[in-house]
């Protein structure tokens, strides 16, 4: 390790994926994808509630408009992509492997959209008519959780918040999509990163950045004088871009167990999340359409692409040409924490950042085998938890073992199972041991 | 430094269950679970303080007196008098636990009244009475092979609270491995051997 | 000498005295309340600790027996005889469980199951049904991963060909598998029914009938032919288990079901453990 990375800011634990896979988009500039003929949005888009769907087969909607409308304060809206006629509610393969509602809509071809809603002066508007804003046009967390963005702007008035810090480590293998809004559209995510902090009422604003994208830095920081940002260039290092841990890295503050980036007086967004703020509050957009990688080494021309929501993953595919051989495995968002998917049917969502086909090869079906008690996996949890110990408690069925062990703090982020030289599941055993304690929560 | 020595001697090198091998069967029944074995090492403790303080008074003042001038000297009965005394603590400590900490009481089960016959308590008792020592020493004796027995019971209880996360051959799961374990244990305390 | 003895016996009478004063004490301060029919009954019990009844194991059972708050027949795990002994004991009177018995109501086994997924992670029907749910086809069907029958207090179920099989003379109908299946596979049914549909699906026909060979259609034949005994509620025909008297070997040949969902316990026993390429053509 030389001097000048000793001095970058990142967290402890962690590890350091190899393979990075980004070489094979991020030299891609987005692309506007062409109109489809056919969409199928998914209603539940949003963590809590999904939202209550008001359209019904046979209506014309134009883009833009809504089609379903948040159902609680913990729900999110839901528009239109597209100009043309609902064909009904549909059921359609979900993102985590559990059928999903969508609403299908068949394109009439002339994408004609609603006006959009006036523009706010954001340097001079009430913060209270910017939330409203953000939350009539559905915005969520388009880092993974989908997290509807007005509820974390809102956070719970004895909540003492000092620090907005956007997220564009993206620290995930082969995605590039964040990398490509920053490079492309800084002066949208600098805009929505100020929006944010008017919201909350802070001026400490951060962004950080992983190393491995110098160039978005370079253009980030040049821009960001004017807007009261600050640009923090992080290590490479997995995971970085999870909230705990970014929050770590900048301020130095450490979020309680079990508790939330609040409780470290801070609010993370993804740097998406941010342009679509200011698309929303200065351009009156919804948001309908996102940045998305279509990657992976099978893909004949990976890159990304602006696609509505609601395309189904197949046409993605078709817009990179294709595949050049028999992928054998079709993940949505990055190969550490992406759901694998069945089918080429399930469409993308507000939270979609990528589309990544493996070959046959990389899918090898592994052996795994007896821990050796080698710590690599302790080294490695971010969380610094105990993943090799919490899974010999799973697996003989102590839940509760675990769960004294604080396996519910587990992020899932897969670092564990990553350096397992004897490649246990650890990750699939926490997701089993968070699924039962839940389960017996909710029981009592 | 005397009475360090016994509490060396006692809990290390010459270990009840470990050096000595009594008390095997508490040590194996109600050693899985941390928690009832600390519940355990506290009810023996307690019946190994006062059984070594009562016998030594009665070994002492009582076996062997002098009447009418004529010296009775009674100590054939000593193991006799020992169990009951033993016995007598033991159902008081029962009655007691009922009573105070009754799901202590249900978790210890059978082992509790098997405090009477447990060598441990009586070999304390008998090996006061051989060594000849004074009432403090011998009570201090019995305190200290208490803690030797609470200690060993409550590392081996640690171990099977460990094993019972591992998944062995089936043939050894359960009490073989304990066996196996304890003999292992065992044969690290030999290495206390000759520090007093 | 006669001193000798009668000095020993002098002492071991006193002392025996003395203690046995402390402990009359000890007693009469410590007195604790318990009812001895308790453990009793605990005895009478088979200690399975499994669950059935509602309570938390065989003693707290015991205890809920004692109270007259369940009857003893509540077990159902306790035979005829066993139940009435315990009736005898406490003099009551010995109520009656329906007894019951765990179906698998899923007939996909490795060889009638597309199974496309390439599954490579924990053996557990828990875990497994995480994942995109799990390595078969058929999203409600047996996971095939044996969770029930290592849960199984009697040993009566057994993965045969990836599916779960009851070994019906085994079972007591305690319910500890239908509580661990992740996917509600196992039903709880009258131990007197002979007759089940082997299929948990609620999914339209032919998609069922894509992931799986013997899943039912939907077809209702089994309705139009026996409409007191089968009820399809969906696209998933059920048994009426209520149904009196219960469907019998003659209602599953009158009907015929195409797929061969439809069975009896037995044939669909001896498919499962002999004949695991069947086919219904």
């Amino acid at each position: 390790m030389n001097k000048s990375t000793r001095s970058v800011m990142t967290f402890k634990n962690g590890i350091y994926p190899v393979y990075h896979g980004k070489e094979l988009s991020e030299g891609a500039a987005t692309r506007i994808a062409p109109l489809l003929a056919r969409y199928t949005v998914p209603v539940a888009q949003n963590a809590g509630k999904p939202p209550e769907v008001i359209v019904k087969a046979g209506d014309k909607v134009k883009k833009y408009q809504l089609i379903a409308r948040a159902s609680g304060f913990v729900s999110a809206n839901l528009h239109s992509p597209v100009s043309g006629e609902v064909k009904g509610i549909i059921e359609v393969p979900g993102a985590t492997g559990v059928p999903a509602q969508a609403v299908e809509i068949i394109s009439d071809g002339l994408d004609e959209a609603l006006p959009p809603l006036p523009e706010i002066d954001w340097k001079q508007a009430d913060p209270k008519e910017l939330l409203d804003r953000i939350a009539a046009c559905g915005l969520v967390g388009m880092g993974g959780a989908s997290f509807p963005t007005h509820v974390k702007l809102s956070p719970p008035p004895e909540k003492e918040i000092d620090t907005l810090i956007l997220n564009g480590a993206e620290c995930e293998p082969f995605l590039t999509a964040d990398h490509r809004l920053m490079l492309e559209d800084p002066h949208a995510v600098l805009a929505g990163a100020a929006i944010m902090s008017r919201i909350l009422g802070i001026d400490r604003i951060f962004i950080g950045v992983e190393m491995n994208k110098i160039d978005a830095i370079e253009v980030l920081q040049e821009k960001s004088a004017s807007y009261g940002v600050r640009i923090v260039p992080l290590k490479v290092q997995y995971p970085q871009g999870s909230e705990k841990q970014l929050i770590n890295a900048i301020t130095g503050r450490d979020v309680p167990a079990g508790g939330l980036p609040m409780d470290a007086r801070c609010v993370v967004q993804n740097i998406g999340t941010a342009a679509a703020a200011a698309d929303a509050v200065i351009r009156g957009i919804p948001l309908v359409e996102r940045i998305v990688t279509v990657t992976g080494p099978v893909v004949k021309t990976p890159g990304n692409w602006k696609l509505r929501i609601g395309t189904p993953v197949i046409e993605a595919v078709r817009l990179a040409e294709g595949v050049t051989e028999e992928p054998g495995k079709l993940i949505l968002g990055g190969p550490m924490m992406g759901f694998s998917q069945r089918s080429f049917d399930v469409p993308t969502a507000k939270n979609t950042s990528g589309i990544l086909l493996l070959s046959q090869d990389q899918a090898v079906n592994y052996e795994s085998g007896n821990c050796i008690r080698c710590g690599r996996c302790v080294q490695g949890c971010p969380m610094h938890l105990m993943p090799c110990a919490l899974a010999a408690a799973i697996e003989s069925g102590r839940f509760d073992i675990a769960q004294q062990n604080h396996v519910m703090d587990c992020l899932e982020c897969g670092a564990c199972a990553y350096v397992c030289p004897a490649k246990r599941p650890l990750v699939q055993h926490h997701r089993r041991a968070k699924a039962e304690i839940r389960r017996q929560m909710q029981k009592k | 430094m005397k009475y360090i020595e016994l509490a060396v001697g006692a809990i290390l090198v010459y270990n009840f269950v470990l050096s000595r091998f009594l008390g095997i069967c508490p040590f194996l029944g109600v050693s899985k679970r941390l928690s009832t074995a600390l519940g355990m090492s506290g009810a023996v403790i307690a019946v190994m303080t006062l059984a070594s303080a009562i016998t030594a008074v009665i070994y002492k003042y009582l076996l062997v007196f002098t009447f009418n001038g004529k010296t009775y000297d009674l100590r054939f009965l000593q193991v006799l008098l020992f169990i009951l005394v033993i016995a007598a603590l033991v159902q008081i400590i029962e009655i007691s636990l009922q009573k105070s900490s009754p799901k202590l009481y249900q978790a210890l089960g059978i082992y509790l009244p098997l405090i009477t016959t447990n060598c441990a308590v009586l070999g304390a008792a008998t090996l006061n009475a051989s060594g000849g020592r004074s009432v403090l020493d011998a009570t201090l004796f019995g305190c200290f092979s208490g803690v030797g027995f609470a200690l060993a019971l409550v590392l081996f209880s640690s171990l099977r609270e460990r094993l019972e996360l591992a998944a062995p051959p089936r043939a050894f799961a359960g009490t073989p491995l304990a066996l196996v374990t304890a003999g292992i244990l065992a044969m690290a305390f030999i290495g206390f051997a000759g520090l007093c | 000498m006669i001193q000798l003895v009668i000095a020993a016996v002098l002492i071991m009478g006193c002392l025996g005295l003395v203690l046995g004063l402390v402990i009359g004490f000890f007693a009469k301060v410590f007195k604790v309340e318990t009812d001895p029919r308790i453990e009793l009954v605990t005895e009478l019990l088979p200690g399975a600790n499994c669950g059935g009844c509602g309570k938390a194991g065989c003693s707290d059972f015991a205890k809920s027996v004692v109270n007259g708050e369940n009857p003893p027949g509540k077990c159902p795990v306790s035979s005829k005889e066993q139940i009435t002994a315990i009736a005898m004991a406490l003099g009551v009177d010995p109520g009656s469980a329906f007894p019951r018995r765990a179906v698998v109501r899923c007939g996909g086994d490795i060889h009638q199951v597309n199974r496309k997924i390439n599954y490579n992670g924990v053996l557990d029907c828990a875990s497994a049904n995480l994942i995109s749910g799990g390595p078969k086809g058929c999203r409600y069907g047996c996971i095939g991963m044996g969770s029930c029958a290592a849960k199984c207090p009697f040993g009566a179920i057994e993965i045969i060909n990836n599916l779960a099989v009851v070994h019906e003379e085994l079972c007591v109908g305690c319910g500890t598998c239908a509580a661990v299946c992740p996917r509600g596979v196992i039903e709880l049914v009258p131990m007197n029914s002979r007759v089940h549909v082997y299929c948990n699906s609620p999914e339209k026909g032919p998609e069922k009938r894509k992931n799986c060979k013997v899943s039912c259609l939907g077809c209702r034949k089994c309705e139009r032919l026996a409409p007191e005994k089968f009820k399809v509620e969906g696209f998933l025909a059920r048994v009426d288990y209520e149904a009196d008297p219960p469907p019998t070997e003659e209602d599953v040949e009158k009907v015929g079901c195409p797929t061969g969902a439809l069975l009896t316990a037995s044939r669909h026993y001896e498919i499962e453990t002999f004949d695991p390429e069947f086919s219904i053509k």
